[in-house]
């Protein structure tokens, strides 16, 4: 074991001790930086549950679909069984009409529903979903994130009933 | 060699890392009695440090659009985490940046460090010192408060005095004929684009200048070297720059201290451009001697034969031009021993005017009593401190000077305490 002098552990000791206050005054600046530049709570928690800005019976060809959903632009679409059922009047069963993330699993694109070919297709780079959100052609690595969908309203008129999606839980 | 060691071989061999080194090696700085002044520049350079910092930080919430901006510097301070602090901090340092800047030109110049060679620098410190007023001005309006707008109304409003080119003037800073969305958008951009990119330069230039010339040794001093032949300094690396960093380190307590304890007021929504002026209307304290003069003249000033009555806003605005550029040029005024006799005439009553309008201004506003005054009595205790070393030791003048000294550390404390037990 090799001995300290006296005045050379001292010196050792100041030492850490700067270095120490130093290395906690750096932590003390850079802490609040780190925290200020995470984003701030409004533009990352969406809300749980909205009601979509049309009826059923505006579907496939809503102007207004994908909606702001908590932030993220929600696609709803209609099953084939749902434009069979919607036209003949029967009452709508649940899987009839649907709900995304109309965020492209690719890279953040958003899908567009294409009612003539039964299909969301990603215009950015060609990526194709079907129905149920499924990647079926072109770069998409991953479905559709997809949302629960409950129709409010009298089932006897399925036109008029509104389309409320929610995360699913 | 380890890699790492190579890495470091690699970019040394190709960064000219030696020249900078022996550069740093060669720079020595002067050790005298008032060698602590050299410490001002330094202080102002980190607190500029700072403010590039937070304003970046702010820069990625604020919104520069009339219907946006006070909101988003609302957010900032009460949704972002930490966002009150980043923008407290900007405020806070900014003063004290200015602080510093007007201690630092008022003891470069009783040091005498403008005379030959250093020209250049005092020129371009003198441009930063009005580039750092330009940058709070334009900074002032940014949050969209009701002070803000009005401040902003009254400052611009002065540049029309001009003779002559004022109403362009007016134009070209607003925007517009009134103070709208296009003044804010004007004064972001300068803020943010056209005042850094201007201090950058200059500031390179200054910094430039100060390297190629060394430190400025005061003629007294020189003076006396006669007797001892050389004076004493001490190497810049390691021995001043670790100095220089205890006192950044003192700054930064003090900025931290100040932006928690006293956070940066967010103000009134300015809902209503057409409304009269709010109470309390005064801008920030380094433009209060100016605002408090503009106060104080009368509307019309009878001037002699052939001018003739003169509105009292253009005789400020051209006594402050005027000053300004007396400022700007003292180096070419000072032209041995008789010249100094009046520059340092003027200088004392430059700097007796600044205070006493200064103080003026700050008191005939009632709120904030206790801020106030520890402010004030802080910049007091600072000033007479450095007073120090131009007293001899063991004189009346010394120990009135430690008087005095105590009295104001004594207010300034008191006052302290007093917001804390507030609080």
């Amino acid at each position: 074991m090799v001995e300290v002098p006296p005045d050379e552990s001292r010196r050792v000791w100041l030492l850490r001790s700067l270095k120490g206050a130093i290395s906690a005054t750096v932590i003390a600046v850079l802490y609040p930086v780190a925290c200020f530049l995470r984003p701030r709570r409004a533009t990352v928690a969406g809300a749980m549950e909205v009601v979509a800005p049309f009826t059923v019976n505006k579907l496939p060809g809503a102007a207004d679909n994908p909606f702001d959903f908590g932030g993220k632009p929600c696609l709803v679409v209609l099953a084939p069984s749902g434009l069979r059922r919607l036209k003949s009047g029967e009452p709508l069963r649940s899987g009839d009409v649907r709900a995304f993330n109309a965020l492209c699993t690719h890279v953040d694109c958003t899908v567009e529903y294409r009612p003539d070919q039964a299909d969301i297709f990603c215009n950015c780079h060609g990526g194709v979903y079907d129905l149920n959100g499924k990647n079926i052609s072109g770069p998409p690595p991953r479905p559709l994130e997809t949302y629960k969908v409950d129709l409010r309203g009298d089932p006897d008129n399925p036109g008029k009933q509104e389309i409320i999606v929610s995360r699913k839980t | 060699m380890s890699r790492i060691g190579h890495i470091v071989r690699f970019l040394r061999e190709r960064s000219g890392w030696e020249d900078l080194q022996s550069l740093a090696n060669k720079k020595r700085v002067p050790i005298h009695s008032a060698t602590h002044f050299y410490y001002l520049g330094g202080m102002a350079l980190f607190l500029f440090m700072v403010q590039i910092v937070t304003g970046i930080l702010l820069s990625l919430y604020y919104k520069p659009s009339p219907d946006q901006a006070f909101e988003s510097v609302e957010a900032i301070v009460t949704e972002v985490s930490f966002g009150w602090l980043v923008r407290s901090a900007h405020c806070w340092s900014a003063n004290l940046l200015i602080g510093v800047l007007f201690l630092h030109l008022l003891t470069t110049y009783l040091m005498r460090a403008y005379r030959r060679p250093r020209e250049l620098t005092w020129l371009t410190g003198v441009l930063l010192l009005g580039l750092f007023m330009a940058f709070g001005f334009s900074g002032y309006l940014l949050p969209w408060n009701e002070l803000a707008f009005f401040a902003t109304r009254v400052g611009t409003a002065i540049v029309s005095k001009v003779p002559g080119i004022g109403h362009d003037l007016l134009l070209l800073a607003r925007g517009g004929d009134d103070v709208t969305g296009d003044t804010l958008a004007r004064f972001y951009s300068l803020h943010v684009v056209v005042l850094p990119m201007l201090t950058f330069a200059l500031l390179g230039s200054h910094l430039f200048f100060v390297q190629k010339h060394g430190m400025s040794v005061p003629d007294l001093v020189e003076a006396n070297r006669k007797i001892k032949p050389r004076c004493p300094s001490m190497p810049f690396v390691p021995h001043f720059l670790l100095r220089d960093m205890v006192g950044w380190y003192l700054a930064l307590a003090l900025l931290a201290a100040l932006a928690a304890l006293f956070p940066w007021e967010l103000g009134k929504k300015l809902t209503d451009p057409f409304a009269s002026a709010p109470e309390g209307m005064s801008p920030e304290w380094y433009f209060l001697f100016m605002f408090q003069t503009l106060k104080i003249l009368p509307g019309n000033i009878a001037l002699p034969w052939p001018i003739g009555d003169v509105e009292g806003e253009v005789v400020g605005v051209l006594f402050f031009g005027a000053c300004g550029f007396v400022i700007l040029l003292t180096p070419f005024f000072d032209r041995g021993r008789k010249s100094r006799w009046i520059l340092n005439g003027l200088a004392g009553i430059a700097v007796a005017f600044f205070i006493v309008m200064t103080v003026w201004g700050w008191f005939s506003q009632a709120d904030q009593t206790v801020l106030r005054i520890a402010l004030g009595s802080l910049l007091a205790t600072i000033v007479l401190f450095l007073l120090v070393p131009s007293t001899k030791p063991n004189t009346t003048a010394r120990r009135m000077l430690y008087g005095v000294l105590t009295l104001t550390t004594c207010a300034f404390l008191l006052a302290v305490s007093q917001g804390l037990i507030a609080r």
